[in-house]
């Protein structure tokens, strides 16, 4: 009977402790970033001329939400 | 969601937390604190939970091979030294591991070995315990920072300070119940001349 108490508690502990420690897992950054810095490109026009424009900003640190799998080992 | 990772982490969490338990229901035993009727419950509990911490930690060790970023294989799992991740720590993880298994078998193997060799044996406890603590804060990815010195002074303070009271404290002499411990002890009072009385000897 011991050992049977034993099981349920530890096994209800690990459910507690994975849902714990799912529900705190770290959720991929938001899009806007206070961060994001506006960028230059070279474009050339038909005549072979070049003239620089300037591009609304974007956040590099972005992640895509499908490229995060496990978490990698802190260290 | 990587399931095998939350499992991992969580079954080394309540392995960890089972073991601290067991010691110290080991210790509280061993310093007899309590009234002389629980003490059978407790070594009882003191038996179980070590076997289910041992359950604890063959899953954490299954569902890290499991887990397709970690890339652990069985060799890297089962023998010390031959992770490529944190070798020296996981080997203080595994060697904790194989450690609590020769104590959970000496329980069996009580009456087979004899009372001094399993008291003996039985010392491995603290090593056990010390490098499944270590284990857990250095590998470990949950333990880090101020949760995990949190976590490790909770399970440090009970054992420690047990510890301490089991060799400060005078050991009671034992008159043991059945005659099969009084024909233990009368060998091995027959066996240590009485000018040199033999030391409290320590059992977790």
């Amino acid at each position: 009977m011991r050992t049977v108490w034993a099981a349920v508690l530890s096994v209800w502990a690990l459910f507690a402790v994975v849902a714990f420690l799912a529900w705190t897992r770290q959720q991929p950054t938001p899009a806007t970033s206070p961060q994001s810095v506006p960028g230059a490109v070279i474009v050339k026009g038909k005549n072979g001329t070049s003239r620089l424009v300037v591009v609304p900003g974007a956040s590099a640190a972005t992640t895509h939400a499908t490229t995060r799998t496990s978490p990698v080992p802190a260290g | 969601m990587p399931v095998a990772w939350l499992i991992a982490r969580a079954a080394g969490l309540v392995a960890l937390a089972l073991l601290t338990v067991s010691v110290t229901l080991g210790l509280m035993v061993s310093t007899k604190l309590l009234k002389p009727r629980w003490q059978k419950s407790l070594f009882g509990w003191h038996q179980t939970l070590i076997w289910t911490a041992l359950a604890m930690l063959v899953l954490h060790g299954t569902a890290i091979l499991l887990d397709p970023v970690m890339r652990f294989g069985l060799t890297a799992v089962v023998l010390p030294g031959a992770a490529p991740w944190r070798p020296v720590t996981v080997a203080a993880g595994i060697v904790a591991g194989y450690l609590m298994l020769a104590l959970a078998i000496s329980f069996r193997a009580r009456r087979r070995i004899g009372q001094r060799r399993w008291r003996l044996l039985h010392y491995g406890s603290f090593p056990a315990f010390a490098l499944a603590l270590g284990h857990a804060l250095h590998a470990g990815t949950d333990l880090t920072g101020t949760t995990g010195l949190v976590f490790a002074a909770i399970a440090l303070a009970p054992v420690l300070w047990l510890t301490f009271a089991r060799i400060l404290m005078p050991r009671p002499k034992r008159v043991p119940s059945s005659p099969a411990g009084r024909r233990v002890v009368a060998t091995e009072r027959a066996a240590v001349p009485p000018e040199q009385p033999r030391s409290g000897a320590l059992t977790a």
